[in-house]
């Protein structure tokens, strides 16, 4: 296991750090109709849209791992998921800046993928070119609104 | 570039150069327009990507301060509660704008006759009623006929579908016995004028990618051109200069290039909005004007208006499909818009109904408010808001107050090192009162419609997308800068068309009338051509 930074600036302990991380920001649901965002992959989309950031990631990621060593385990990752939303808090309260950018990108992140596109009944598309349908208008609903005359002052 | 006299100059292409240059094209006049922004390319609009919730939090942001665009110049306005929004583009802010396209009503002409407040306009309803008409079909506006808040008109273009939450909110006002109508909108519901037909997007605020929207870069434009105008793009004017008779003779500005250069002029007519239009005639100081040319009454940037906008919003049960439709245009209720002294302020407001958000805004705006948390309750949490929101923006009529005001910032200067406006403006006690009405009222409407729960915001922070007042329209020159037809007091060959010389700011977003005016003050111009400058 390598500690050294790979391309994408994290290095592969800390992606999977970074996974977990967003695992807990958007769990995966109870009714198992939407993953966990670490699982979706929104790493890659976190780091990208992050780009200028991500030495404070991973400085935060460390600051997860030193926490959780503190509590027992060997690293985030390995910290036991009851455990893992008093840490990240307690970071947070140090760090200012980690969970609130992390909490932008995984939640604008997140609501772009397809799977959960889908499994919120849309379909997983940009509106252009297709557009919506949507049902006719029901001009009925304006006969009150007619009956009560001119309402403006002249 | 030699620098060729021409008949008319026009500075700005959104919605108000648009219009006149279309008009005056008519006359054969050498016409040329000068625009800092470019041409948009609708195939690259935010709504033909998966990304497009997010590009409004970027290159299509609201505020020219964060946008990162060249073509912008930077605004202060930190001493506003309220926020400069526009565009700065061929379309101008017509390639952002919602296209809610309603008209004054015919009392908001005469404001201090009725309620004894602001000023009367020089000019009346009816004046301004034929131009609304040939507007309608340059901009192809949609809306029913019939609606009692108005004297009758038609609208060349079937409504917008109003869709399931147009219903439910209708139905709402109905059971409160209030007004509401579909809204008059700028938006192409059938094909018009070679532009394709409303097909639902959503996102309008980002720009149009089908073209059906009325943005003057797709409705005025293509025709001026047509008829010969000269569209001159990525040209900032820095100021306009005066001859020894005290005659606007034309402008210098800065090529794409940043070449300054100088265009010669028999006509001046300034079309920046009513931010940009007193930046630039308060940085046109002369001999003869040394505090900003047609500015002898001190007036320029004074009597800035905004329409103070509040949010309210409501959680339903059902979905509502609110993401299909455009954005600002579905219903409209105009149940408070008249003066009623029992309310406890004069004027009034309109209610926007605005569709549903998508699912990033859905999922960021509940981050933001605290409803949708991350961790456990995240999923609940947003399918019990997602497509369930629905609500209104509330547009208030601002009024006059000499001290809110345009100035140039004394360091802040924009690219070409011209200096940038400054925003000074206080929310009058009349304004809070009534945001505090309609913010209330707001909220009756919504949980009548069904909302389980609903919130309201006001003054929203970042709404101000209205820009008025600031070298207003009247007859005596001491207490106005143009005269009933749009020339400045002062110059008798510079002209002023766009929302800086509204009287006062109605309850109704202004571009429709920003625009009539524009039309109307082109026939004036070419009624008297051959005595113009007497
Ligand atoms: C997000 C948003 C939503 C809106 N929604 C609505 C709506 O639903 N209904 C409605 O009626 N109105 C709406 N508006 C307001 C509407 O866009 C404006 O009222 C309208 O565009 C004003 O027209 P204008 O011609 O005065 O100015 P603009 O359209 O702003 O055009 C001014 C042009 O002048 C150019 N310019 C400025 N200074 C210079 C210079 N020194 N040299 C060269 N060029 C210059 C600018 O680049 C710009 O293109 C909205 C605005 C925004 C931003």
């Amino acid at each position: 296991m390598s500690q050294a930074a790979n391309d994408s600036g994290f290095s592969e302990a800390q992606e999977r750090a970074l996974a977990c991380v967003l695992d807990e920001i958007i769990p995966p649901s109870e009714d198992g109709r939407f993953p966990g965002a670490g699982e979706l992959g929104l790493v890659s989309y976190v780091r990208k849209q992050a780009l200028d950031l991500v030495p404070m990631i991973a400085q935060g990621l460390t600051s997860l791992d030193e926490l959780a060593l503190a509590r027992g385990a060997a690293d985030f990752a390995t910290l036991p998921r009851s455990e893992r939303r008093g840490v990240l808090e307690e970071l947070a309260a140090r760090e200012a800046g980690f969970l609130p950018l992390l909490l932008f990108h995984t939640f604008s992140g997140y609501y772009q993928q397809p799977p959960v596109l889908e499994a919120l009944g849309l379909e997983a598309r940009p509106p252009f070119p297709e557009g919506h349908e949507i049902e006719p208008n029901d001009h009925s609903l304006l006969d009150p609104v007619r009956a009560r005359g001119p309402v403006y002052r002249f | 570039m030699v620098d060729e006299v021409v008949d008319v100059l026009i500075v700005g292409a959104g919605a108000a150069g648009a219009a006149m240059a279309w008009s005056l094209s008519d006359t054969r006049m050498k016409i040329v327009c000068l625009e800092q922004g470019g041409w948009m390319n609708p195939a690259e609009y935010p709504s033909t990507q998966s990304d497009w919730e997010l590009r409004q939090f970027g290159d299509f942001g609201l505020s020219p301060n964060g946008r990162g665009r060249p073509e912008d110049y930077p605004i202060n306005d930190s001493g506003s509660p309220i926020a400069i929004s526009n565009f700065n583009a061929v379309g101008g802010s017509t390639i952002l704008y919602a296209a809610h396209f309603p008209r004054f009503h015919p009392a908001d002409f005469k404001v201090r006759t009725l309620d004894g407040v602001a000023d009367d306009w020089p000019i009346d309803y009816a004046r301004l009623e034929p131009y609304y008409e040939q507007n309608a079909q340059m901009m192809g506006v949609a809306g029913l006929a019939g609606d009692p808040a108005y004297p009758h008109k038609e609208l060349p273009l079937p409504p917008v579908s109003l869709g399931k939450l147009g219903h439910t909110l209708a139905g709402g006002f109905n059971k409160l016995g209030w007004h509401w109508w579909p809204s008059d909108s700028a938006i192409a519901t059938v094909p018009h004028n070679g532009r394709a037909q409303c097909i639902n997007l959503g996102p309008c605020l980002t720009g149009c990618a089908q073209g059906a929207k009325g943005s003057t870069d797709v409705t005025y434009w293509p025709a001026a051109v047509r008829q010969g105008v000269e569209l001159r793009t990525h040209c900032r004017v820095r100021e306009i200069t005066v001859d020894e008779k005290d005659m606007a003779d034309g402008v210098i500005y800065y090529d794409a290039d940043g070449v300054e250069r100088r265009q010669s002029a028999e006509i001046v007519i300034v079309c920046c909005n009513g931010v940009g239009t007193p930046r630039l005639l308060l940085n046109s100081r002369s001999r003869a004007f040394p505090d900003g040319i047609a500015n002898r009454s001190g007036l320029v940037g004074r009597n800035l208006m905004f329409h103070p906008y509040a949010m309210v919003q409501g959680v339903f049960d059902e979905r509502l499909e609110g993401f299909k439709g455009p954005m600002g245009c579905c219903i409209v209720s105009q149940e408070f818009y008249e003066t009623d002294p029992a309310r406890g302020f004069l004027r009034g407001y309109s209610y926007e109904i605005t569709r549903g958000i998508g699912p990033v805004g859905t999922a960021l705006s509940g981050m933001s408010s605290g409803e949708i948390p991350w961790g456990a309750g995240h999923h609940e949490a947003y399918e019990a808001r997602f497509d369930r929101s629905a609500g209104m923006v509330a547009i208030c009529e601002d009024l006059p107050e000499p001290h809110n005001r345009v100035t140039l910032d004394p360091e802040l200067v924009d690219s070409n090192a011209i200096p940038a406006p400054r925003i000074e403006y206080r929310l009058s006690e009349n304004s809070r009162k009534m945001l505090e009405h309609c913010m209330a009222r707001g909220q009756e409407v919504l949980q009548a419609a069904g909302a389980h729960s609903t919130t309201a915001q006001g003054p929203l922070p970042f709404a101000g997308w209205h820009l008025m007042g600031t070298a207003r329209m009247g007859t005596d020159p001491a207490a106005s800068v143009v005269n009933e037809w749009g020339r400045a007091h002062d110059v008798r060959n510079l002209f002023i068309v766009d929302g800086s010389i509204f009287v006062t700011a109605a309850a109704v977003n202004p571009t429709n009338t920003i625009q009539a005016l524009a039309l109307y003050v082109a026939d004036s111009i070419k009624e008297r051509l051959a005595n113009l400058f007497d």
